[in-house]
């Protein structure tokens, strides 16, 4: 396999504020990775700067093996759907479709028309008299018909109801079954798109705080719950992340139990369940008061 | 799942010809706004123009009560070279961070822009030059009227009155793109530093020519030198505007 996009000490400051704070990383052609974390985090500057859309203040960046800055070899081969995109003064829908395949060689009309159909998205009216969700449908057209060997998603279902945001998930799986290709996904809604990705990186200030693959990132902890005086005895000098009590029952979430640490928590009469990917990162972006935090 | 990925034609972008190409087609993706609404707004402004002149005649009693020069001071058609200006604007501001969206280089943006431009340039003076000929062969709508060439054209040759335009126009929209790349980079900040930066340059120039003596060898010239030389004059600053477009363009980032 090789890396798809390959990012050393990566920095953007704007004036005094640090968006991008000195972030590795590389990922591998092929999959759909979520580049999650919290409002202003830093996720949509990553993205910025990974498109030649903006400049690094300092290190380094390679897409296709190339800097993406005015690179058009690196450029035509990335398609990235932005909850901002502007769009130009009187342009409809259908100025938008029909632009599309110019800059997007792989463009499938025929799947783009059915995604219209699909997510009722209006052609015929101007992209600023749109609402948020009307417009977001229209990113998503783009964003799967142009089915880009790198595709970026940045929040892009900003003001889809459930049911549509459903419909993404399913078109996007389908059709990355029919044409793989590398898709990187921000978002907010952690828990809903979880069992699409395959790595998570997690942004936090502006420091890459979490690079993990998705399931051994599950994996990394596991909520136990059972009697308060089972629970406590077994929690005792392990990495708690999160424990509550209510009554006599208390449910712990502690990391890296190993299989015979499983084992000793069921034969304790513990009950242990797989911890969602959103508390994980919930708790490891300051969600909550974690005790002992090693984050690297 | 399939495991064959076929990706045709992945491996390279298209010639850079042909991506300038498309933003060109990009722009006029939607060509209402900009190769329709013109005219139709022309047409407007010259028919209110007419009926007001006709209703001068009709007052008169006539023509012949009237200066022979009095409709050839009308200023209707120069709306066009504004509209060209706020054409440009907008381009370099919402169609580059469309465009930008759209994983097009700046440089591709920026080239296919001012091919678009030229083009547009040429349109409307080949346009306004038809409709020149049109006046003069009717010898001014029949009163005398000059509208499509008002002003110093009216006698002038077609070719002079094309050539002309098609200066004005091209002023106008890089002097545009030059205030707007400010815009995109700099925002508020870089149209004041703009406007402070011309109008320095206007007076400084002007202080110039009172401090030389040379407001009499100015008039000279501009007396014994024909309108194509005078209008050629723009020709360097409508190249400079330009050189300064792409010059801010070239490290502007799409921002909301």
């Amino acid at each position: 396999m090789t890396a798809i996009i390959e990012v050393e000490g990566l920095t953007k400051r704007f004036g005094k504020v640090t968006a991008v704070d000195d972030v590795s990383f590389s990922l591998d052609e092929g999959g759909i990775h979520g580049l999650l974390g919290r409002n202003g985090a830093g996720k949509t500057t990553v993205m910025q700067l990974l498109t030649g859309q903006d400049f690094a203040t300092r290190g380094a960046l390679r897409v296709f093996g190339e800097s993406p800055v005015e690179n058009a070899h690196v450029l035509s081969r990335v398609c990235f759907i932005k909850e901002s995109q502007a769009y130009p003064d009187g342009f409809k829908a259908k100025h938008v479709l029909k632009s599309a395949p110019w800059f997007f060689h792989n463009w499938d009309q025929s799947f783009a028309e059915r995604l219209v159909a699909d997510f009722g998205a209006p052609l015929d009216r101007p992209m600023k008299k749109l609402s948020r969700g009307q417009r977001s449908a229209i990113g998503v057209i783009v964003g799967l018909a142009s089915r880009a060997e790198l595709t970026f998603f940045d929040e892009p279902y900003a003001g889809l109801d459930a049911v549509a945001r459903h419909r993404f998930y399913d078109h996007l799986l389908a059709d990355y079954a029919e044409h793989p290709r590398t898709i990187v996904l921000s978002t907010h809604l952690i828990d809903e798109a979880a069992n699409l990705l395959q790595r998570v990186l997690v942004i936090d200030d502006g420091k890459l705080v979490i690079d993990a693959d998705a399931d051994e990132l599950r994996a990394s902890a596991t909520t136990l719950a059972g009697k308060a005086s089972d629970v406590n005895a077994f929690a005792a000098g392990r990495d708690v992340l999160d424990r509550s009590q209510l009554g006599g029952l208390a449910t712990v979430t502690v990391a890296g139990l190993t299989h015979s640490d499983r084992a000793a928590a069921a034969s304790a009469g513990l009950e242990a369940s797989a911890v969602s990917l959103q508390e994980l990162i919930v708790r490891r972006t300051g969600g909550a008061p974690a005790p002992q935090e090693d984050v690297a | 799942m399939t495991a064959t990925i076929e990706l045709p034609g992945a491996a390279t972008a298209p010639a850079p010809t042909r991506r300038a190409w498309n933003v060109v087609r990009m722009h006029v993706s939607n060509p209402f706004p900009t190769l329709v609404v013109p005219w139709l707004i022309t047409a407007v402004i010259f028919g209110l123009t007419l009926a007001i002149e006709l209703m001068v005649v009709r007052a008169a009693g006539g023509v012949d009560n009237l200066e022979p020069d009095a409709f050839q001071y009308n200023g209707g058609i120069t709306w066009i070279a504004v509209f060209m200006l706020v054409t440009a604007v907008q381009a370099m501001n919402l169609t580059f961070r469309f465009a930008l969206g759209f994983s097009v280089t700046r440089r591709d943006f920026y080239l296919g822009s001012s091919v678009y431009f030229v083009l547009l340039a040429l349109f409307y003076s080949t346009g306004i030059t038809v409709m020149a000929g049109v006046e003069q062969a009717t010898d001014g709508w029949g009163i005398g009227a000059a509208f499509f060439a008002p002003w110093g054209l009216v006698s002038q040759p077609l070719p002079v009155i094309w050539a002309a335009c098609l200066m004005a126009l091209l002023l106008f929209f890089f002097l545009g793109v030059a205030a707007s790349t400010l815009w995109v980079r700099w925002k508020a900040y870089g149209l004041y530093a703009f406007f402070v930066a011309a109008a320095v340059l206007v007076v400084g120039v002007a202080w110039g020519i009172t401090a030389t003596n040379s407001w009499g060898a100015l008039g000279d010239y501009l007396v014994s030198h024909s309108l194509l030389v005078i209008a050629a004059w723009s020709l360097p600053v409508t190249l400079a505007c330009a050189g300064i477009g792409y010059l801010f363009l070239r490290r502007a980032t799409p921002r909301a």
